[in-house]
């Protein structure tokens, strides 16, 4: 998992983690590799319920919260409207062609709406979050690490996953469904848009088809997606800027590049990897 | 207001590093309460590593550090937050909150720490960035101050809960003489009114001649000198005559070997430019 070595989650300065590393064989190697990504998930796991436990610790944390929705949650509104309305609007322009060649126009509505809401506003709306917000929330806590501005909070007795991470978890929480709606709702305005005002296709048909094929399971599976996708993207992107400074990779600004790139690759990889597993569970 | 006695460090056979690597072993010292203590050394001898033991950020490997008459290794977790809210540290480059104004860096221990209301938070807080020369700059973000007076909210951030300890991460380092002396002269002044233990991490010798009260040297892994700044100054030990004096050492071969670079073999001829053309 990117390389963060465990040791350094346990207070290793990175001045001895990025030292020479011996030469290994190749099964040593891969021992290491094994260790570490079980040492990394373990400790992931460990970040994230110190993390959701400090969210309660006090009063103090609701204006932090308050100011981390603004930021991950009203400041994302401009490009998942445009994301969601240009998504919707290609679904819309395929399905339409698709749908014709069976003379089931009629049913562009629904197919739209299903696509964007079970799968896709959910799966695009947390992969959009994390190129704007995950790879800032890495960039800003790794430029703490480096700067000694994390052990300023330790030795001021404040600590630092409460003070940092915390904040933007529960605000995570409360952006992601609410911005994966917005995009649904988005993306099939998008879809009339090219499915009945472009090509023609029958106005009440296509909002009758929406509401006869959408379940509430449906609605429900894509929030319980965006839960998880918001849980994900707030812990892999805290945690390796968190880490920044125990990195085998890189030391100082480099590492910080180096984590964030590995925050929002590692991030999109489990969003696609946990929409697998949710769509098998709940669908 | 009741304050803390001021406690003494005691560092009994200590030895400090990162993983399994020691970094400086052997250490036993007492940096005595309501003094200065400056622990000098050169670039990379471990004072900043000994000092992040100190404040608990690491574990030591071997031996004990003591203070008052708490041993740090046995403190529960709610002896180490209580003790933790009786330090001050001023970091190296002042480790301001970049997203914080000066003033709620300074307030953020008080707002973390106590039950004070926002009008007596703001009145200490400008209280103490008073002390340090910056009450006009209250609102002003760390990036808009030069390195001197980040220095100096770092150091106001470290006074605010009053702590009976205060721990000063090269304090003077890329300073201008000016602002090490009048940096200088602050501490010497909060160590008079305050009756605090300060701890200085320094390569400075200016900045120990003008404040140290106690000194101890490393190097070599090891501490090389422990006692009364006078004792340092008239100490014989080689090494440290060499470092007091700043004399570099000896060396036995010739430091250039090579003869200087032609312009002939640089990619862009700038030889017009520097008078050879």
């Amino acid at each position: 998992m990117a390389g963060v070595a465990w040791q350094g989650a346990k207070g290793d300065s990175a001045a001895m983690i990025h030292g020479r590393r011996p030469q290994l064989s190749p099964i040593a190697l891969l021992g290491d590799a094994t260790l570490r990504f079980v040492g990394d998930t373990g400790a992931m796991f460990l970040f994230l319920a110190e993390a959701s436990v400090r969210i309660f610790s006090s009063l103090g944390q609701f204006p932090k919260m308050v100011r981390q929705v603004y930021f991950i949650g009203v400041k994302s509104i401009s490009v998942i409207t445009l994301i969601g309305l240009f998504t919707g609007m290609v679904i819309g322009l395929q399905m339409h062609y698709a749908l014709a060649k069976f003379g089931a126009e009629g049913f562009l509505g629904a197919a739209v709406a299903l696509s964007l809401v079970r799968e896709l506003g959910p799966v695009l709306t947390a992969i959009m979050i994390t190129g704007r917000a995950g790879s800032s929330m890495t960039a800003e806590i790794g430029v703490m690490r480096i700067s000694e501005q994390v052990d300023a909070l330790r030795v001021m007795d404040i600590n630092p996953i409460g003070y940092l991470v915390s904040p933007k978890l529960a605000a995570s929480i409360i952006c992601f469904p609410i911005l994966t709606a917005f995009f649904d709702l988005v993306g099939m305005a998008g879809g009339y848009l090219t499915g009945v005002l472009l090509l023609g296709g029958n106005e009440g048909v296509y909002f009758y088809r929406i509401q006869a094929y959408m379940k509430m399971s449906d609605v429900s599976g894509g929030f319980i997606k965006s839960l998880v996708f918001a849980v994900v993207v707030c812990t892999v992107s805290c945690f390796m800027g968190f880490y920044t400074h125990t990195r085998r990779d890189a030391v100082g600004p480099e590492a910080v590049s180096q984590a964030t790139t590995a925050g929002v690759v590692t991030s999109c990889i489990l969003i696609l990897l946990a929409d697998y597993i949710l769509t098998s569970l709940l669908f | 207001m009741t304050r803390d006695k001021t406690p003494d460090i005691r560092l009994e056979g200590l030895t400090v590093g990162y993983g399994k690597t020691a970094v400086v072993s052997g250490i036993d010292a007492v940096l005595p309460g309501g003094k200065i203590s400056v622990i000098l050394g050169g670039s990379g001898c471990g004072k900043s590593t000994l000092l992040k033991h100190i404040l608990m950020l690491h574990s030591p490997l071997a031996g004990r550090i003591m203070i008052g008459r708490h041993d740090l290794n046995k403190l529960d977790r709610r002896g180490k937050h209580c003790l933790r809210q009786r330090m001050g540290v001023l970091f190296q480059d002042g480790a301001l909150l970049g997203s914080l104004s000066l003033g709620d860096n300074v307030a953020l221990p008080l707002r973390e720490h106590t039950r004070l209301d926002e009008k007596t938070i703001h009145e200490r807080v400008l209280d103490k960035l008073a002390l340090v020369g910056l009450e006009d700059f209250h609102d002003y973000y760390p990036n808009e101050l030069s390195g001197g007076m980040r220095k100096r909210a770092g150091l106001a951030r470290g006074m605010v809960m009053d702590p009976p300890l205060l721990f000063c991460d090269e304090p003077t380092s890329g300073l201008d003489p000016v602002t090490a002396a009048e940096l200088d002269q602050l501490l010497l002044e909060l160590k008079k009114s305050f009756d605090m233990t300060m701890v200085v991490v320094s390569h400075d010798l200016d900045s120990m001649r003008a404040i140290a009260d106690h000194v101890v040297v490393l190097g070599d892994g090891r501490v090389l000198f422990n006692g009364l700044r006078d004792e340092l100054e008239a100490t014989t030990d080689d090494y440290l005559r060499r470092f007091l004096d700043r004399q570099a050492a000896a060396r036995t071969s010739p430091r250039l070997t090579m003869p200087a670079l032609d312009f002939k073999v640089m990619k862009r001829d700038c030889s017009k430019y520097l008078g050879e053309g």
